[in-house]
C-alpha cells in the first residue's frame, strides 16, 4: 500500500494528466454531436476486432452445441420437404387432402464402410429412441439405405453402397420408373435397371425416389444420369447414375419412419 | 508573494476574458482567430509546482472552452502542452544550461523563440486535431495550424515584452 502510494505520489503529474485529460475527453464527448459520432466509430472499429476474435473462439466451442440445434432444425425441415415432394411431380395432389404417413428422426454416423462390396452403416440411435427394423434412411441429398437390425441406441443399417440393395426410382420429368442400384467399385456410381425403351430420357435428367416402396416417401433427389445407351433387344435402358452426395462421407443422416407399413405388409 | 498571486488571478480573468469577447471575434482572413490566452501558459513561473500547473491549465482550457462553447478541444490542447511545457523548456533553455525562473527574466531570444513556437505549435497542431477529428481534413487542419501559429505567436511575442516592461517597472 505504501508503495503504491509512493508511486502515486512520485507519478503525480503524468496520473493527473491522463485524469484530466480522460476528463476533458468525456467533456468532448458530451458536448459535440459530431466528436460523439466520430468517438463510437473509432470504438466501434477496435471493439468490432476484439469481439470479432472472441466470437470467432466462441464459436468454435459452440459448434457441437450448433450442429445439434441445426440438425433438430433441419430433421422439421426434412419432414416438410418430403412433404412438399410429391406435389411438383402430382400437381393434383394440391386440390385433394392426402395423408403423409412418414416421420423424420435424426442421426449421426458413427461407423460408415464403403470399401467392401456389401456395406453397413452404423447409427446411433436404437429402438429406444423409436427406431425399428425396415425404416428408411436419408441423408440431406439422398438416400443411404435400410435399418438392418436394432439394439437399445445403436443401429445397423444396409447401406446404398450394397448391391443387395435394390431400390425403386423415377425420372423427375418423365414417369418412367426404374430400380437403382450400385455398381460396386466407385461410391459415387449406380446404374438404374428396368427403364423401359419407350420412355424419353436425356443425360443430366434427375432422378427421384418412386414411392413405390414402402420405404421410401416419393421424390427424393437422387443423382443425375450421366449416360445411357438403349438395348433392344431386352426392351430396356442401360442408364449410369452419378450420385449428388458421396454416400461413403456422410455423417448426419435421417431416418425415416413409415406409420403405414404394416397395412401395406397385411396387404401383401 | 501576494502581489504574484494577485497578479497572475488577474492576467488569468483577464486573458480569458479577452481571448472569449474580442480574439474569438476577430476572424482574420475570414477564419483565423489568434488563440491570446497562451501567454498565460507563458508567462506562468517556469520554478513553480508542476502538479499545480497542470491544474490550472486544465482550468484554463475549461474556462475557454466553456465560455466559447467548442467542446472540450482547447481543454485537451492547453492541459496537453501545460504537462509538457518542462520538457519544452529543458528542449528549448538548452539540458545543461540554467534554466530560467521566469519567461520574461531572460534575455535569450532565440531560446525564448524557439519555445513560444514549440509551445503554440503543439497547442494549435492538439487543437486543430480535436476540432476536425478526421484525418481526410488533414489539409485543412496544416493549414489552419500554420497560418493560426503565426498570428498567435506574433501577440504573444509582442505582449510578452510588455509585460517584461511590467514587471521591471
Amino acid at each position: 500500500m505504501q508503495r503504491i502510494l509512493n508511486a502515486l505520489v512520485r507519478f503525480r503529474n503524468p496520473v493527473l494528466y491522463f485524469f484530466l485529460l480522460g476528463i476533458s475527453l468525456l467533456f468532448l464527448n458530451g458536448n459535440s454531436n459530431f466528436h460523439k459520432s466520430q468517438l463510437e466509430k473509432y470504438s466501434l472499429y477496435f471493439s468490432e476486432s476484439i469481439y470479432n476474435v472472441s466470437n470467432k473462439i466462441e464459436n468454435y466451442f459452440n459448434l457441437k452445441k450448433i450442429n445439434q440445434k441445426l440438425l433438430k432444425e433441419n430433421e422439421v425441415l426434412k419432414d416438410l420437404q418430403l412433404k412438399s415432394n410429391r406435389i411438383p411431380l402430382y400437381p393434383n395432389d394440391l386440390k385433394i387432402k392426402r395423408r403423409f404417413p412418414f416421420k423424420v428422426k435424426a442421426a449421426n454416423v458413427i461407423k460408415n464402410s464403403f470399401l467392401n462390396q456389401r456395406n453397413y452403416i452404423i447409427i446411433d440411435k436404437g429402438y429406444a429412441d423409436g427406431i425399428s427394423k425396415e425404416m428408411a434412411v436419408i441423408s440431406d441429398q439422398g438416400i443411404i439405405g435400410i435399418v438392418k437390425s436394432v439394439s437399445k441406441h445403436y443401429s445397423s443399417v444396409i447401406s446404398i453402397l450394397n448391391q443387395d440393395l435394390k431400390i425403386n426410382i423415377r425420372l423427375k420429368n418423365s414417369s418412367a420408373f426404374g430400380t437403382l442400384s450400385w455398381k460396386g467399385i466407385n461410391p459415387n456410381d449406380f446404374q438404374v435397371d428396368d427403364v423401359v425403351i419407350n420412355s424419353l430420357i436425356l443425360e443430366g435428367d434427375t432422378i427421384v425416389t418412386g414411392g413405390m416402396s414402402s420405404y421410401f416417401p416419393l421424390g427424393i433427389p437422387l443423382g443425375k444420369i450421366s449416360s445411357f445407351e438403349s438395348d433392344n433387344k431386352s426392351g430396356y435402358y442401360k442408364i449410369e447414375v452419378m450420385l449428388f452426395k458421396d454416400p461413403s462421407q456422410v455423417y448426419y443422416v435421417y431416418v425415416i419412419e413409415n406409420k403405414d407399413i404394416e397395412d401395406i405388409k397385411k396387404l401383401k | 508573494m501576494n502581489r504574484d498571486l494577485i497578479t497572475l488571478l488577474l492576467s488569468f480573468a483577464i486573458l480569458v476574458l479577452v481571448q472569449v469577447m474580442v480574439f474569438n471575434n476577430v476572424n482574420i482572413f475570414g477564419y483565423i482567430n489568434p488563440m491570446f490566452y497562451l501567454l498565460f501558459l507563458v508567462i506562468y513561473r517556469f520554478d513553480s509546482d508542476q502538479t499545480i500547473f497542470i491544474l490550472i491549465s486544465f482550468i484554463l482550457g475549461f474556462c475557454i472552452d466553456f465560455l466559447s462553447q467548442s467542446g472540450g478541444a482547447h481543454t485537451i490542447a492547453s492541459l496537453t502542452v501545460g504537462f509538457s511545457r518542462p520538457l519544452l523548456i529543458k528542449y528549448s533553455f538548452g539540458l545543461t544550461s540554467e534554466i530560467p525562473s521566469t519567461f520574461q527574466n531572460d534575455s535569450r531570444r532565440k531560446n525564448k523563440f524557439l519555445f513560444l513556437c514549440l509551445l503554440i505549435g503543439i497547442h494549435h497542431l492538439l487543437y486543430f486535431i480535436i476540432v476536425y477529428f478526421n484525418w481526410n481534413a488533414s489539409y485543412l487542419i496544416l493549414k489552419n495550424v500554420i497560418l493560426t501559429s503565426v498570428f498567435s505567436l506574433i501577440l504573444i511575442a509582442l505582449v510578452s515584452t510588455f509585460y517584461k516592461k511590467l514587471n521591471d517597472s
